[in-house]
C-alpha cells in the first residue's frame, strides 16, 4: 500500500479577508492559509482604523480628554469615559457625591446592555440570519432615545466629567427607563433567546466552535465574556470594585466549555444581570448634587503613574496615565481589550473551516475602536 | 457565579423534537413580528421628534430685546475645544482698544465632536447647542460658520421649540 | 380554431405562443416576487420595505431593479472561458422554465379540461431529470469564471445540490406509489378525496427541505452566503446574466411551489369550488412559507449541510417510501 508523504503534497491556499467585508465588524483583515477547507494559519492584520488617540491625548488638557475616550468602544461608550474619569479622579482625589456614583453605575450598565443587544444581532447577521439584527436594533433605538433624553447625543455621549456627571437625569426618565427594562426582560430577551440562541442551526454552528481553554485564555491576557466563557469567574466589578459596584449585589455568568457556544450565552445572561443592577441602582438612588468639588484652576496631576481598569462590555479596560505635572498627560495608554483578544485568533480558528472563523469573530466580537485607537 | 445553562443538544428522538421545536418556535417569533406594525419613520415626509437638548450644532444666543449676542469675545470657548476648531476675535473700537463683543466667531463645524464642552465653559450663557441636526452640506466649505450664520441658527432654533411647546 | 389552420401552421402557432406564456409568467412572478420577498422580509423586520417605486405599495421596484440591471454594463472576465462563461445563466434559467410545461393550474369543472400544458405520462420522471440540469449550469459559472472563489462556491453549490437530489426524488416517490401514475394531472385527480400531505406528511417535509437546497435558499444558501467573500460561482456576473440567474432562482421558486402543490397539497382541488384560485393560493402560501423560513433561520455549515442531507433526509425519505410500499402492499 502506498503512503503519500502529506508535508510534501500539501496544498496550501492563503486568502486574503480583507478589510472590507460584511462580516468582520469593522475593519479588519485577516489573512488566512488554508488547506482545502481547512485553515492551518491566520494573521490578523489591524491598524485600520487607528486614528492616534493616545499620542492626541498628550495635548489635550484632562477634561478635554473625555470626549475622546467616548470613540475607543463607540457602542458603549459611557464605560470607556467611566475608566479614565475614574483615572483622573483618583490621582487628585476628587470625590464623587453619592449621586453621581449610582448614575455612574446605572448608565454603565445600560450601556452594557446596549452593547450586548446589537452583539446579539451582529451575531446572527453573520451567521446568515438577518432578522434578529433588526429586532436588536428596534430595542437599541429605544436605548437611543432614552441616551439622547439625558445627554442630548445617541451614541457618543460626553456625559461623564471629572469629579460627577455633565447633568443629572430629566423628570420621569427613571420611569421611562424602568418601562424599558420591564419590556426588554419580559419581551425582548426571551426572544433573543427563542429565536436564536437555542436554535438548533445556531447551536450547530457555535458548539465546539473556536474552543478556548481556561489556561490559554489566563495565558492571553483574555477578560470579560471571553474569559469567563471558558469558565474563569472573574469580573472586576466583584474583584476590583470601582465607583460603588461594591454595594450591588449580582451574579457572573460563567460558561463551561469555553466555545463560541457559552461566549455567546454569557452575555445574554449578563443583560439579565446588568438589569438587576439598574433596578437596585434605581430604588436606592439618593438625591443631591452630580458633581462633586473640583480644585481650582487648571487641573493638573501630580506627576507620577496612574491606572485604573474597568470592566468594559468587551472586558478589561484600562488606562495609565503618567503626568509630568502639566494639565495634559504626558503619556496616555490604553489597555484595549478587544485588542488582547485578537491574538487569540490563530488558536482559535486553527483545525476549522472558514466559515467558522466569522463565527469565532463573532464571538470574541473585536471593537474596532478599541483594537486601533 | 452561576453557570450558564447550556442547551443540550441530546441525540436520538428527544434531541430531534427539542431541534425542530426551537425551529418551530423561532419562526412563531417572526411571525408575529410580521404582524405587527413597523416602527421605522418615513423621513423626511414624517419628521422625526428630537428630544429637547438634542445635541445640534452650537450656536451663539441672541438677547431678544436688544438683538445683541451675549458674546464677549472672551476666547474660553476657543481654549476648551478639543479640536480647536473655533475662533473668535473681539472687535477693535475707534479707541484702538479692545471691545467686549467679538467681530468674528468662526466655527468650523466640518470638524466638531459635538461634544458640549464650549457651552460649558461660557461664562456668559451666550452659546447653546441648538436643535438643528440636519446639516449636510456637499462641500466642507459650506460647513464653515461665522458669527451671523451661528445666531440665524439659534433664532431658528429657539422658533422651533416654541413652536413645538417647550420652555424656553 | 385548430379545425380551421393547416396542421404544420397550428403547430407553429403553439410553439410559439406556449414558451411565451411561460417566459411571461416566469417574468410576472419574478418582478411580483422581487417587491414581495423584501416586503415580507421587511414587516417581520419590523420596517416598511418598497414604498418608492409604483405608488405607496411600492409594486413596480420589480421594473426599477430590472432596468438597472439591464443598464448595467456587462463585464466578462478576461481569462474566462467565453463560452462556458456566457451559457451558464442560460443553463440554469431554461430548466426553471421548462419545469412549467407539466403542471397543471387547475381544471375547469370536476372532470373538465385541465389547464395545462402538456399532460406527460412520465412528468414526474420529466420533471426530476430537468431539475438536475441547474446543478450544471451553476458548475459552468463557477468554472467558467476562472476565479478561486467562484470556483469554491461552484463545488460546493455542486455537491449540496447532487446530494439534495436523492430524498426529493425519493419523497416523489412516495406520491408517485399512493398515486400511481407518473403524470401530475392523475396525481392531481388522486387527491380529491385526499390530500398527499397528509398521509404524505414525511415525504412533504423532505421534498421542502430538499426543494430549499436545491433553490440555494436559507438555511442552505452556503453558496450566496457570507461564504468566501461575495457571492461564490455568480460573482463575475453583472447586469442581464446577473438578473438570469435571479429569474431562475425565483422561477424555480414559483416552479417548485406549484410542484408542491399539485403534489402534496391536492392541485386544484378545494372547499366550495375547485378551480385555478386553489392551485394559485396554494403555490403562494407556500412562496410565502419559503420567505418566512428564509428570513428566520441562520445557514448551515457546508459539512452541516451534508450531514442533514445524507443523515437525516434521506433515511426519513426511504422511510416514508417503505412505509408507503408497505401500506400499499396491505391494502392490496
Amino acid at each position: 500500500m502506498e503512503t503519500r508523504e502529506l508535508e510534501e503534497d500539501r496544498v496550501l491556499l492563503r486568502l486574503n479577508l480583507g478589510p472590507q467585508h460584511p462580516s468582520t465588524h469593522g475593519v479588519f483583515r485577516a489573512i488566512v492559509t488554508l488547506e482545502g477547507e481547512t485553515i492551518v494559519d491566520l494573521e490578523p492584520v489591524v491598524g485600520y482604523l487607528h486614528r492616534n488617540h493616545e499620542k492626541i491625548y498628550e495635548h489635550l488638557q484632562y477634561p478635554m480628554i473625555v470626549p475622546f475616550t467616548d470613540r475607543l468602544d463607540y457602542l458603549s461608550a459611557i464605560n470607556n469615559e467611566l475608566g479614565y474619569v475614574l483615572a483622573v479622579e483618583g490621582a487628585l482625589g476628587i470625590e464623587v457625591p453619592e449621586r453621581a456614583r449610582v448614575l455612574r453605575v446605572l448608565f454603565s450598565e445600560f450601556q452594557r446592555i446596549l452593547y450586548y443587544q446589537l452583539f446579539f444581532g451582529t451575531l446572527a447577521m453573520d451567521l446568515g440570519a438577518t432578522t434578529p439584527f433588526l429586532l436588536a436594533f428596534r430595542d437599541r433605538e429605544r436605548g437611543y432615545d432614552l441616551m439622547e433624553r439625558v445627554t442630548g447625543a445617541r451614541l457618543l455621549y460626553n456625559y461623564l466629567r471629572i469629579g460627577g456627571l455633565r447633568n443629572d437625569v430629566p423628570d420621569g426618565w427613571l420611569r421611562d427607563l424602568e418601562a424599558y427594562l420591564d419590556y426588554f426582560e419580559r419581551e425582548a430577551w426571551p426572544q433573543y433567546m427563542d429565536l436564536l440562541l437555542r436554535n438548533e442551526i445556531f447551536l450547530l454552528r457555535t458548539k465546539e466552535v473556536g474552543v478556548l481553554p481556561s489556561d490559554l485564555a489566563l495565558a492571553y491576557g483574555a477578560s470579560g465574556p471571553v474569559l469567563r466563557g471558558s469558565g474563569i469567574p472573574r469580573d472586576l466589578r466583584k474583584d476590583d470594585p470601582y465607583s460603588g459596584y461594591e454595594n450591588f449585589q449580582f451574579e457572573i455568568p460563567v460558561g463551561e466549555r469555553g466555545d463560541s457556544y457559552d461566549r455567546c450565552v454569557v452575555r445574554l445572561y449578563e443583560m439579565l444581570e446588568s438589569i438587576r443592577i439598574i433596578r437596585q441602582a434605581l430604588s436606592r438612588l439618593p438625591d443631591g448634587p452630580v458633581m462633586g468639588q473640583l480644585p481650582r484652576g487648571l487641573l493638573k496631576l501630580p506627576p507620577g503613574e496612574y491606572y485604573q481598569r474597568v470592566e468594559a462590555p468587551s472586558g478589561e479596560l484600562a488606562y495609565y496615565l503618567v503626568s509630568d505635572g502639566g494639565p495634559a498627560p504626558y503619556r496616555a495608554k490604553i489597555r484595549s481589550p478587544s485588542f488582547v483578544h485578537l491574538q487569540l485568533m490563530p488558536h482559535l480558528c486553527r483545525g476549522h473551516k472558514l466559515a467558522d472563523v466569522i463565527v469565532i469573530l463573532s464571538s470574541i466580537f473585536p471593537v474596532f475602536g478599541e483594537v486601533d485607537r | 457565579m452561576v453557570r450558564v445553562p447550556r442547551v443540550d443538544s441530546r441525540s436520538g428522538l428527544r434531541g430531534a423534537w427539542r431541534a425542530v421545536k426551537s425551529i418551530l418556535v423561532g419562526h412563531g417569533i417572526t411571525f408575529r413580528e410580521f404582524l405587527k406594525e413597523p416602527i421605522t419613520i418615513r423621513y423626511p415626509e414624517e419628521p422625526v421628534p428630537y428630544p429637547p437638548g438634542v445635541r445640534g450644532i452650537p450656536s451663539l444666543k441672541v438677547n431678544m430685546e436688544t438683538g445683541e449676542l451675549n458674546c464677549t469675545a472672551c476666547g474660553l470657548c476657543a481654549r476648551s475645544c478639543p479640536v480647536g476648531i473655533i475662533t473668535v476675535e473681539p472687535m477693535v473700537g475707534p479707541d484702538g482698544k479692545r471691545m467686549q463683543y467679538p467681530a468674528v466667531y468662526r466655527l468650523e463645524f466640518h470638524r466638531c465632536l459635538v461634544c458640549n464642552l464650549c457651552v460649558e465653559a461660557c461664562p456668559f450663557d451666550s452659546l447653546e447647542m441648538a436643535d438643528m441636526v440636519e446639516l449636510s452640506q456637499y462641500h466642507p466649505e459650506a460647513l464653515v460658520f461665522e458669527r451671523d450664520q451661528l445666531a440665524e441658527i439659534w433664532k431658528r432654533s429657539r422658533a422651533v421649540r416654541i413652536a413645538g411647546g417647550q420652555k424656553i | 380554431m385548430q379545425a380551421a389552420l393547416p396542421p404544420w401552421l397550428w403547430n407553429l402557432i403553439v410553439a410559439v405562443v406556449k414558451p411565451t406564456l411561460i417566459l411571461a409568467f416566469i417574468g410576472l412572478n419574478a418582478l411580483l416576487l422581487i417587491w414581495g420577498e423584501r416586503k415580507v422580509a421587511a414587516r417581520i423586520q419590523r420596517r416598511r420595505g418598497p414604498e418608492v417605486v409604483g405608488g405607496p405599495w411600492g409594486v413596480l421596484q420589480g421594473i426599477a431593479d430590472g432596468v438597472k440591471l439591464f443598464a448595467k454594463e456587462d463585464v466578462m472576465p478576461a481569462r474566462a472561458d467565453r463560452w462556458v462563461w456566457s451559457l451558464a445563466p442560460s443553463v440554469v434559467f431554461v430548466p426553471a422554465a421548462m419545469v412549467f410545461l407539466v403542471l397543471p393550474f387547475g381544471a375547469l369543472g370536476p372532470s373538465g379540461p385541465v389547464l395545462v400544458m402538456r399532460d406527460l405520462e412520465n412528468a414526474v420522471l420529466y420533471l426530476m431529470a430537468v431539475a438536475s440540469f441547474t446543478a450544471l449550469g451553476i458548475w459552468m459559472a463557477g468554472w467558467g469564471s476562472n476565479s478561486k472563489y467562484s470556483l469554491l462556491g461552484a463545488m460546493r453549490a455542486i455537491s449540496m445540490l447532487i446530494s439534495y437530489e436523492v430524498p426529493l426524488v425519493l419523497a416523489v416517490l412516495g406520491v408517485v406509489l399512493a398515486a400511481g401514475s407518473l403524470s401530475v394531472v392523475d396525481i392531481v385527480r388522486a387527491q380529491e378525496s385526499r390530500w398527499f400531505i397528509i398521509p404524505q406528511f414525511l415525504g412533504f417535509l423532505v421534498f421542502y427541505a430538499a426543494t430549499l437546497a436545491e433553490l440555494n435558499r436559507t438555511p442552505f444558501d452556503l453558496v450566496l452566503g457570507e461564504s468566501e467573500i461575495v457571492v461564490g460561482y455568480a460573482t463575475e456576473y453583472s447586469g442581464i446574466r446577473w438578473s438570469m440567474f435571479f429569474f431562475a432562482e425565483y422561477g424555480a421558486l414559483v416552479a417548485s411551489s406549484l410542484v408542491a402543490a399539485n403534489l402534496f397539497l391536492g392541485g386544484w382541488h378545494g372547499p366550495f369550488y375547485p378551480g385555478v384560485h386553489w392551485v394559485l393560493i396554494k403555490t403562494y402560501a407556500l412562496v410565502f412559507l419559503a420567505i418566512w423560513i428564509r428570513w428566520t433561520l441562520p445557514r448551515f455549515r457546508i459539512d452541516q449541510v451534508m450531514d442533514f442531507g445524507w443523515k437525516v433526509l434521506l433515511p426519513l425519505s426511504l422511510l416514508n417510501l417503505t412505509a408507503t410500499g408497505a401500506w400499499m402492499a396491505v391494502k392490496a
